[in-house]
């Protein structure tokens, strides 16, 4: 649990920083999926789990931070 | 006001930072209720996760929902396009909605007691909604009605908003009303220990969303009948709620007597 929740937080971060905005949303989800595994292997003292709880949760907020733009919240304009 | 925020060098989306900033101020306010009660935070976080996933996919299933006449199905596999949509239009009850199932899926799944975490933190949603209410305005999404009142609001020209008239502002009403909801809901249970928080915040934010729509003018909205759609889920929220109040006052009546 732990080593995934890291490689999926590395993952995020990777995602987050590199593309430049473009799929910062897989990043959050990926974030968000590691985050899980990583409070999981915490409470379960698996190896790794912390590192993998920190990364995860950066790759989160700089994932929501960066790449989430409300288009008009109902509709979006530049695609109609 | 500005869809994008310069901090650093760095083009930030207004909206995203503003949710983010809502987020870790959540975090950081959750730790004295967690403490209190004595919860887990690894369950915290766990639950938390699985309620943001589940409003992301709320939100914009909602989303595609009510503006799939406005979408170009016909291209929605293409990866610029599908990566376009993915990453905005949202719409809050979907978020909600799919975020409390995700909530309650996560706590039978993981064996986790779910109740007191939300009975204690359910002041954490309207804390972060309004935090994205700031971030609507700053982006100029989610607008009001033409108006030239008091506190009337002018968008600039790179804004959503239309820039040619002045504006009610909706999003700061909006978000002035949730981060007083958030302090009231834990002043209630921190200091008053109410147990009835979560309710209140059904019924006070479903008042409030359904009033508010009267002075959104975005351009497309969900409509059935004389109702938007988020009218439609107000009124189920509220009427759901006060019912749900009933049945429990008259279970209590029941256990009392017997």
């Amino acid at each position: 649990m732990g080593i995934a929740s890291l490689v999926l937080g590395i993952i995020a971060i990777v995602i987050d920083v590199f593309t430049a905005g473009t799929i910062g949303w897989i990043g959050a989800i990926l974030g968000l999926v590691g985050t899980i595994l990583g409070a999981i292997g915490h409470k379960n003292q698996a190896k790794c789990a912390t590192g993998g709880l920190v990364c995860s949760i950066i790759g989160l907020v700089l994932g929501l931070a960066l790449y989430i733009a409300c288009v008009a919240c109902v509709a979006s304009a530049g695609l109609l | 006001m500005s869809i994008y925020l310069n901090i650093l060098g760095f083009h930030i989306p207004s909206y995203g930072l503003m949710i983010t900033l809502g987020v870790i101020l959540a975090n950081v306010f959750a730790l004295y209720p967690l403490k209190k009660y004595k919860l887990i935070f690894d369950d915290f976080l766990i639950l938390e996760a699985y309620t943001l996933l589940g409003a992301f996919i709320g939100a914009k299933l909602l989303y595609l929902i009510i503006s799939y006449r406005e979408i170009d199905w016909s291209r929605f596999l293409e990866p610029r396009y599908f990566n376009y949509i993915m990453s905005s239009g949202f719409v809050f009850y979907g978020g909600l909605i799919g975020g409390l199932l995700c909530f309650l899926f996560a706590g039978k799944f993981h064996h986790i007691d779910s109740r007191p975490y939300i009975t204690h933190l359910i002041f954490l949603i309207p804390w972060i909604h309004g935090f994205g209410r700031i971030g609507c305005f700053l982006a100029g999404c989610c607008y009001g009605i033409p108006y030239d009142g008091p506190f009337a609001v002018q968008f600039p020209e790179d804004s959503l908003a239309p820039s040619d008239t002045t504006l009610f502002p909706v999003q700061l009403v909006e978000a002035i009303c949730l981060l007083i909801l958030a302090i009231v809901l834990a002043v209630l249970d921190l200091k008053k220990s109410y147990s009835h928080t979560i309710a209140i915040y059904f019924i006070v934010y479903g008042i409030l969303r359904f009033l508010l729509e009267y002075v959104r003018y975005d351009a497309v909205r969900g409509h059935l009948l004389a109702l938007s759609t988020s009218q439609w889920i107000s009124l189920g929220f509220v009427i759901g709620t006060i019912c749900y109040l009933i049945r429990a006052a008259h279970r209590k009546k029941k256990d009392a007597v017997s």
